[in-house]
């Protein structure tokens, strides 16, 4: 087999992506913690009372929460402009873009063959045939505009929060951005459950994870799993070569 | 022994509306202009009512103030919990570090007893002045009042002022019938006017808020399934691609 690697991601990507992990799982375990009312706990709040223990007082909790979150949108404020046209345009171009009648058979197929196997895909009545996939396949592209959407929400309503006793007046604007915050939040969660164990759990995949340490995968990997990406770098290595 | 329950018995009889408490009060808690943190509302005489019901034929001034109640419906509305009712003394608190001035709590109190600073932005309301009690102290507006209208202290304690006030005569609460709150302070015998509390009301993005977490919650378990159904095949089923696929696959290769 044929184990030449490629290269899939820059250094700053990695390092943005990870930067973002440890700031959502910071930002998720104390933000949970600020929820207190009542009538918002699922579990009696132990949650909660173990975060404000954590950090000693719920302003702390609250403080601490604001600050991560500001530092997190502020780095990517950062990366947004000085990496607008190597990295963040090429990535929104790539997440952007669908061809319907192939991801809609990939979403459907993937989905039985995760779940179920290739035996039910066949007993279902479809062919074991995965439609072939770009850099990102439909089910990453659809996370990757979910996170990204749903983080600048979550931006715009935690920036809102924020100011709110500092530059605003109109208090309607501040109570509709908590709830949209929370339920912002939860979609990107609910995606990000699918994410983790695509990336880090399922076998299938491993290349992948390591690929966001190290920067490249496998040729073979590519070939198997983005086979359009592969082309694409294979086509564009031809070209290299014979100029 | 019981918890302790900081309430007031006010005898709106012998109020005078001279205003000395809402003076008071305002200068020891430095009070933005324009907002108040206790009040003395008042009833007109009606001498055309028929039949002149009681006290209906002479004014009447009832003083108030934030009523510290059981069932807080401000604290219900809070989202970040800076508002709470403090176990230890019965009263309802504003924590200013957590409140982060979003408002839900002024109509959800039925008194009208809260208000946001315009210097601050965040919510601010009697606190049966915890300055002047640290201290040994009553609140402001029990010391000066004139006539002696407001008892103050702790309901829970038998020998309080306010638990023999309550023990030796015929009190009533001033609520809204369809928000009881379950207020802590007690008016004497007969006051007006009785209908000035508005119906407590959440602000709507806060009641859908409580009504869309158990449907987040729920996507969010909905996906959580998903990943155990993934991770239950990869534990459990063998499943390889079918060898067509990689035949396919070589064909294609050699084009
Ligand atoms: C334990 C946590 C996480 C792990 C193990 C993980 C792993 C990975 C890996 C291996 C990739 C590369 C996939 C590829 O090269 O094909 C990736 C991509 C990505 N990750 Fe994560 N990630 C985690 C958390 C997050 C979080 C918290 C977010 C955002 C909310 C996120 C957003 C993304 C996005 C947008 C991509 C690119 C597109 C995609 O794969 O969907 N990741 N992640």
């Amino acid at each position: 087999m044929n184990s030449k690697m490629i290269k899939r991601h820059a250094k700053i990507t990695i390092f943005m992506h990870w930067f973002n992990t440890f700031c959502w799982f910071f930002l998720l375990a104390t933000g949970l913690g600020l929820i207190r009312n009542d009538d918002l706990q699922l579990t009696g709040g132990w949650w909660s009372n173990l975060m404000v223990s954590l950090f000693g007082s719920a302003e702390t909790l609250l403080l601490v929460h604001e600050i991560v979150g500001l530092v997190w949108a502020g780095a990517f404020m950062v990366f947004l402009v000085f990496g607008f046209r190597k990295y963040v345009l090429p990535f929104l171009r790539q997440i952007f873009t669908y061809s319907p009648s192939r991801d809609l058979k990939w979403l459907i197929k993937k989905n039985i063959q995760m779940t179920l196997g290739y035996k039910w895909l066949k007993r279902l009545g479809f062919t074991p045939d995965i439609p072939e996939q770009g850099f990102y396949n439909v089910g990453q592209k659809l996370f990757a505009v979910v996170s990204v959407l749903g983080g600048i929400v979550i931006v715009v309503t935690g920036l809102i929060m924020f100011l709110s006793n500092i530059l605003i007046d109109n208090t309607a604007i501040v109570q509709w951005a908590i709830l949209i915050h929370f339920v912002t939040v939860g979609l990107v969660i609910g995606g990000l459950l699918i994410h983790i164990y695509m990336a880090a759990i399922s076998p299938d995949e491993r290349p992948a994870f390591f690929s966001m340490f190290t920067g490249t995968v496998p040729e073979d990997y590519a070939e198997h799993h983005h086979k359009l990406w592969y082309d694409e770098v294979k086509t564009a290595e031809r070209k290299a070569h014979s100029a | 022994m019981m918890k302790k329950q900081l309430a007031m018995v006010i005898d709106s009889s012998s109020c005078i509306d001279c205003k000395a408490c809402m003076t008071a009060c305002k200068v020891e808690n430095q009070v933005s202009a324009g907002n108040w943190r206790n009040w003395i509302k008042v009833q007109d005489a009606d001498f055309a009512q028929s039949g002149r019901p009681e006290g209906a034929d002479s004014m009447h001034f009832q003083p108030g103030n934030c009523m510290h109640c059981d069932n807080p419906t401000c604290v219900q509305a809070c989202p970040t919990s800076a508002t709470y009712k403090d176990e230890k003394d019965g009263t309802v608190k504003v924590n200013e570090n957590l409140c982060i001035g979003c408002g839900s709590c002024i109509p959800a109190c039925p008194y009208g007893a809260r208000y946001r600073r315009p210097d601050k932005k965040i919510v601010d309301k009697c606190d049966f002045c915890e300055h002047r009690r640290q201290r040994g102290d009553l609140p402001a507006c029990v010391t000066t009042c004139p006539t002696k209208a407001r008892t103050f202290g702790d309901l829970n304690d038998p020998d309080s002022d306010v638990a023999r006030l309550l023990k030796r005569n015929k009190t009533m609460r001033v609520i809204n019938p369809e928000s009881d709150t379950r207020p802590n302070i007690y008016y004497m015998s007969m006051t007006a006017p009785l209908n000035w509390p508005v119906k407590a009301e959440i602000p709507t993005p806060i009641q859908l808020w409580k009504f869309v977490n158990p449907l987040v919650w729920g996507f969010v378990g909905l996906n959580a399934l998903g990943v155990l159904a993934m991770l239950g095949k990869q534990l459990l089923v063998k499943d390889e691609p079918p060898v067509s696929v990689h035949e396919e696959k070589k064909e294609d290769a050699h084009e």
